[in-house]
C-alpha cells in the first residue's frame, strides 16, 4: 500500500518543534518534535500514556504547550485558538468518537464543513444561501463515498457502532477540506477487515497529495502499512523516528514495547489493545 | 469606624446564617452532583414547621425545635436523596427542572397552607443584649453567630476526622469507587442530605424571628448562600462560611451607603453581584464538574408533506376562528399567543442550543417597558415593539459572556442572579418600570385594524406570533439551528471543526432575547399596564419548569406551555397562583425526574419498538399484520444518547 503515496516530498504541513507540556509536576510531554507533511501518512506511535493524545491536543489548542511552537505551512499557531487553527486547515478526530447522536450521519458530515465555512462570522452562521448548500451538499456525498460510508447517510449517529462513529468523524474531517488531519485512534472499534479497508481510505485520501495524515495508533499492522513515516513517544520522548522498516527493525523502539530484556517477537503487535 | 460597627455586626449575624446554609448547600452538592435550586424553599419548610408546631400546637420551643432539625432533617434528608439519585450526572436542564420544580412545589404549599400574608415567627431566642463600645448587641445575634459557627465547624471537623466523613469526601470524588471497597455510597450520600437539609432548616428557624414568615421571602434569602457558596469555589466549606460573612457584611453595609434610588436594591442583589462578579471572573476548571451533558432535543422524522399541509390548514383555521368560539375567554387566548412568543424564545436557547436561561422574563421586561415608553412619547406601536425587541439584543450579548465561560448549572445560576438584579436594581430606574413600579401603554390603531377591539388585537398578536414561530422554525431548520445542536452536543467537535462557538452562543442568546422582548411588548400592550412583578426571577423559574414539563420540542412544547400558563388557569378556576405553582413545581419534578432518565426510558422504548420490528420481520403472518396495521414501526424510533444499548 506504501508504494500508492510512495515518498513524494510534500510541502511541511504541520510541523511541531520541541513541545513540551506539563500538568503540575508531571511532564507529560517533554521536548518532542515531529512534522506531517502534506501528501504522507506520518505515524505517532508509543505506549499507553506516552503523550500521544496530549501532542494531539496541544496540536489542536486544547492544551497550552510550556515550552515549544506548533507551526501550520510555515504559520506558528501555537498562540491561536482551537477554532482558528482550524480555519488555518488542521483538522481532527477524537479517541472517543465526537458525534452529534440526535443529527444524520449526513448532518454530522456536513457539520465539519458548515463550522468552517462559518467560523467567527455571524452573518455566515445566520445564514446560508441556496448555492452554498448545494455546494455542501455536494462536498458532503463525495467525503462520504470516500469513507465508505454512503450508504448510512440518513441513518441517525446514535444507532452507529463506535467503529462507524470514527468513520464519521473522519467523513467530517475529510468534508472540512483540512488539509492536516490528526486522526486520535480511528481503528478502534474496527474488526480485521475493516481495519485493512480503512487503511485502503487513509492512502487514497492522501494520494492526491492535497492532505496530509498524523496518525496516533495502536494497531501496529496498520501503522507498518500505511504510514510513510513512523515517530515513536515514549514517557513524553520522541525515541525515535524513521520508516516503517527501520521502526521494525530498532532496538530501542522494541524495548520501549516490550521491555529492554525481551527482544524476541518484534515491535508488531507487542502492544496490541 | 464606629458608626459602621452596628452594620457589621448585623452582617455577621446574617452572613453566618447565609454560611451555615451555604455550607449544606455545597455538602450535598459536592456529594451528589446535585446543585439543590430548592435550598431555600427548604429552609422555609423547616421554618414553618417550627411555626406550626410551636405557635399552632403549643409545642415548647426546644422541642418544636429539635423535631424539625432532626425529624425534618432526617426525614427531608432520605426524600431529597432518593428523589435526586438520578439526577447525579444528570443534564443540568434536568437538574434544574427539578429543583426548581421543588421550589415552586413547596413554596405553593406554604402559601396554600398558611396564607400569602406575612406571618409574625415568634423571637424563640432571648431579644435582650449587651454593649460593645456603644453598639447594641442582641443575645439572638450572638446565639445565632455561634450556632452557626458551630455547626460549619463541626461539619468540618466530621469530614476531616471520622470514618463516614472521609467516605463521604471520597463519594464525592469518585462513587464507583468507594462501592469498590464494600462501602456504600448511597448511605454516605443519605447522610450528606441529611445534614444539609438540617442546616437549611435551622438557617431559616434563625432568619425568620427578623424577617417573619413569608416563604418567597425565606426562600431567596437563603438563595443568598448561593453567594457564599460562590466564594467557597462551590467545593471548600470553610470558605464557604467565610464568604457567607462576606456577603452579610458587604450586603448590610451597602444598606448604608446606598440610599439613592434605583440603587437602594442594590444591597439585597449583593450576594448574587458577588456570585456573578466570581463565576465570570474564575477559570471554569476550579469549579467542581456539576452535571453531565445537555438534554439533546427531540428529533422526529419530517413530517410528509401532505401532514404538515393538513395540520397548517387545521390549525390555521382554528387560530381565525378562535375569537368566535371562546367569546369572554378571548383575552386569555390572546394572552396564550404572547406567552408562545416568549416561551418560543426559552425553547430555542434550552432545548435546541442546550443553554440555560433563568432570567428570560427579564428580557420580556425590556421589551415591555420600551414599548411603554416608546409609545407614550408617540412613536408608532410597530417601530416601538421592533425597538423594545432590539434593545433587548445588546442585554442578550452581556449574558451570553458568562454563558461564553461556563456551562450548565453555573450559567443557570448565573442568569438567576441576573434576574434578581434586574429586578431590585434597573426595573427600579426610570428607563423600566420606574418609581410606579408599572408601565403602560394603548392599543395600536394599524390602518383598518383597530387594535383596541379584543377581537382585533388577537389577530395582531396572532400576526406577531405566527412571524416569530416562522423565524424560529427557520433558525432550527437553516444551518445556524444545525450549529445549535450540535453546540448542545459538541462544542469541542465544532470548535476543532473551525467553528467560532462564542459567536454562536452570543448569537443564540441575542436572537432569543429579541423575541422574548417582543413577547414582553405584545403583553404590555394586552393588558394596558402591567407590573414589574409579572417578570419576577420567580415567574422566570416557573416558565423554565412548565416549559420542562411540556417535553424539548421546540415549537409544540411552547404551544403547550403558553396553553398551561395562559389559558388553563383561566378555565379551571380552581387553579389560583399558588395551586398552580404547587400543580406546575409537582409537575416539574416528574419531568426532571423523566429528563434525568431519559437514556433509560429511551432505551426502553428502543426495545420495544425492535422486538416489534422483529415481529414484523420475522414473526407469524397474522402477528405481522397486527403489528404492520398498528403503525410502521419507525414511529417509535430512537431518539438516545449514548445510553441505549
Amino acid at each position: 500500500m506504501r508504494t500508492v503515496s510512495g515518498h513524494r516530498t510534500g510541502a511541511p504541513g504541520l510541523e511541531v518543534e520541541r513541545l513540551r507540556v506539563t500538568f503540575g509536576g508531571h511532564v507529560a510531554v517533554a521536548d518532542a518534535s515531529l512534522a506531517a507533511p502534506v501528501g504522507r501518512i506520518t505515524g505517532l506511535i508509543g505506549p499507553n500514556g506516552a503523550g500521544k493524545t496530549t501532542t494531539l491536543n496541544a496540536c489542536t489548542g486544547l492544551v497550552r504547550p510550556t515550552a515549544g511552537r506548533i507551526l501550520l505551512f510555515g504559520a506558528d499557531v501555537t498562540g491561536w485558538r482551537t477554532s482558528a487553527r482550524a480555519r488555518a486547515g488542521l483538522g481532527r478526530t477524537f479517541q472517543t468518537p465526537e458525534v452529534c447522536a440526535a443529527m444524520t450521519v449526513r448532518e454530522n458530515v456536513a457539520m465539519g464543513l458548515e463550522a468552517r465555512w462559518s467560523g467567527a462570522n455571524p452573518l455566515r452562521q445566520l445564514v446560508a444561501g441556496p448555492g452554498r448548500r448545494r455546494a455542501v451538499a455536494e462536498e458532503v456525498d463525495e467525503a462520504l463515498r470516500a469513507c465508505g460510508i454512503a450508504e448510512l447517510a440518513d441513518r441517525a449517529a446514535a444507532v452507529l457502532s463506535a467503529g462507524q462513529q470514527r468513520l464519521v468523524e473522519l467523513a467530517r474531517a475529510v468534508a472540512g477540506g483540512f488539509e492536516v488531519l490528526l486522526l486520535d485512534e480511528p481503528s478502534s472499534g474496527l474488526d480485521e477487515g475493516e481495519t485493512v479497508r480503512f487503511g485502503g481510505i487513509l492512502v487514497r485520501l492522501v494520494a492526491g497529495g492535497r492532505r496530509g495524515i498524523l496518525l496516533v495508533e495502536h494497531d501496529i499492522s496498520l501503522v507498518m502499512a500505511v504510514c510513510d513515516d513512523i515517530h515513536v513517544l515514549d514517557f513524553g520522548e520522541m525515541i525515535f523516528a524513521g520508516t516503517p522498516d527501520e521502526t521494525r527493525a530498532s532496538p530501542v523502539v522494541r524495548a520501549a514495547y516490550l521491555g529492554p530484556d525481551r527482544d524476541e517477537a518484534g515491535a508488531a503487535g507487542g502492544r496490541r489493545r | 469606624m464606629k458608626e459602621l460597627l452596628p452594620f457589621v455586626i448585623v452582617g455577621i449575624a446574617s452572613g453566618s446564617v447565609y454560611g451555615l446554609a451555604g455550607v449544606g448547600l455545597v455538602l450535598t452538592f459536592r456529594t451528589s452532583g446535585v446543585l439543590n435550586f430548592a435550598h431555600g424553599a427548604t429552609a422555609a419548610a423547616g421554618a414553618f414547621l417550627f411555626y406550626w408546631l410551636h405557635v399552632e400546637h403549643g409545642l415548647a420551643w426546644p422541642l418544636a425545635c429539635a423535631v424539625t432539625l432532626v425529624v425534618f432533617g432526617f426525614v427531608g434528608g432520605l426524600a431529597l436523596e432518593r428523589l435526586t439519585r438520578s439526577l447525579n450526572r444528570a443534564s443540568p436542564v434536568a437538574v434544574v427542572v427539578l429543583t426548581v420544580g421543588l421550589l415552586l412545589a413547596t413554596q405553593g404549599f406554604l402559601a396554600l397552607r398558611f396564607g400569602d400574608a406575612i406571618r409574625y415567627f415568634p423571637a424563640f431566642l432571648p431579644t435582650s443584649g449587651f454593649h460593645v463600645a456603644g453598639v447594641g448587641v442582641g443575645w439572638d445575634q450572638v446565639i445565632g453567630a455561634v450556632v452557626a459557627l458551630a455547626g460549619a465547624a463541626g461539619l468540618y471537623a466530621f469530614l476531616r476526622l471520622s470514618h463516614t466523613g472521609r467516605s463521604m469526601r471520597a463519594v464525592v470524588e469518585n462513587p464507583t469507587l468507594v462501592q469498590l471497597t464494600g462501602q456504600r455510597p448511597a448511605t454516605t450520600a443519605r447522610i450528606a442530605w441529611a445534614i444539609g437539609t438540617s442546616f437549611a432548616a435551622l438557617s431559616g428557624l434563625l432568619l425568620a424571628p427578623t424577617l417573619g414568615l413569608d416563604a418567597t421571602l425565606l426562600t431567596f434569602l437563603v438563595v443568598q448562600s448561593f453567594g457564599a457558596c460562590a466564594i467557597g469555589l462551590f467545593k471548600s466549606l470553610p470558605l464557604t462560611y467565610v464568604g457567607g460573612l462576606v456577603v452579610g457584611v458587604a450586603a448590610s453595609l451597602a444598606t448604608k451607603y446606598i440610599t439613592v434610588r434605583p440603587w437602594t436594591g442594590l444591597p439585597s442583589a449583593v450576594p448574587f453581584l458577588i456570585l456573578i462578579v466570581v463565576l465570570v471572573a474564575v477559570s471554569n476548571t476550579k469549579l467542581p464538574d456539576a452535571g453531565g451533558r445537555i438534554i439533546v432535543a427531540d428529533r422526529r422524522p419530517p413530517r410528509p408533506a401532505w401532514r404538515s399541509v393538513a395540520l397548517a390548514i387545521v390549525g390555521g383555521g382554528t387560530l381565525v376562528a378562535l375569537p368566535f368560539l371562546v367569546g369572554t375567554y378571548l383575552p386569555l387566548w390572546t394572552n396564550a399567543l404572547s406567552m408562545v412568543v416568549i416561551v418560543g424564545s426559552l425553547a430555542l436557547l434550552l432545548w435546541t442550543s442546550g443553554q440555560l436561561s433563568l432570567c428570560h422574563l427579564s428580557f420580556a421586561a425590556l421589551g415591555a417597558t420600551t414599548v411603554g415608553h416608546l409609545t407614550g412619547s408617540g412613536a408608532p406601536w410597530l417601530v416601538a415593539l421592533l425597538v423594545g425587541g432590539l434593545v433587548a439584543v445588546p442585554v442578550g450579548a452581556l449574558v451570553a459572556i458568562p454563558a461564553i465561560r461556563l456551562s450548565g448549572i453555573y450559567l443557570g445560576l448565573v442568569t438567576l442572579g441576573f434576574a434578581i438584579l434586574m429586578q431590585n436594581v434597573v426595573f427600579q430606574s426610570g428607563f423600566m418600570f420606574g418609581t410606579e413600579t408599572a408601565v403602560s401603554t394603548h392599543r395600536p390603531v394599524l390602518g383598518f385594524v383597530d387594535g383596541r377591539s379584543d377581537t382585533w388585537f388577537y389577530f395582531v398578536v396572532l400576526a406577531v406570533a405566527v412571524a416569530v414561530v416562522a423565524s424560529l422554525l427557520a433558525i432550527q431548520r437553516a444551518q445556524l439551528g444545525r450549529l445549535l445542536r450540535a453546540m448542545a452536543e459538541s462544542p469541542l467537535m465544532l470548535a476543532t471543526s473551525g467553528l467560532d462557538v462564542s459567536t454562536t452562543k452570543v448569537l443564540v442568546f441575542c436572537a432569543s432575547a429579541f423575541f422574548a422582548a417582543i413577547g414582553g411588548g405584545l403583553l404590555v400592550t394586552q393588558y394596558g399596564s402591567i407590573a414589574g412583578l409579572a417578570f419576577s426571577p420567580l415567574q422566570s423559574l416557573l416558565l423554565v419548569a412548565v416549559l420542562g414539563i411540556c417535553g424539548t420540542a421546540l415549537v409544540r412544547s411552547s404551544v403547550l406551555a403558553a396553553l398551561l400558563v395562559a389559558v388553563l388557569p383561566g378555565y379551571v378556576h380552581a387553579l389560583d397562583t399558588n395551586t398552580q405553582q404547587f400543580v406546575f413545581g409537582t409537575a416539574a419534578v416528574a419531568a426532571g425526574l423523566a429528563l434525568a432518565n431519559r437514556p433509560a426510558l429511551a432505551a426502553w422504548f428502543a426495545r420495544s419498538a425492535a422486538e416489534t420490528e422483529d415481529r414484523v420481520q420475522r414473526g407469524p403472518v397474522p402477528e405481522r399484520l397486527r403489528v404492520a396495521r398498528r403503525g410502521d414501526g419507525r414511529r417509535r424510533s430512537v431518539f438516545a444518547g449514548r445510553g441505549a444499548p
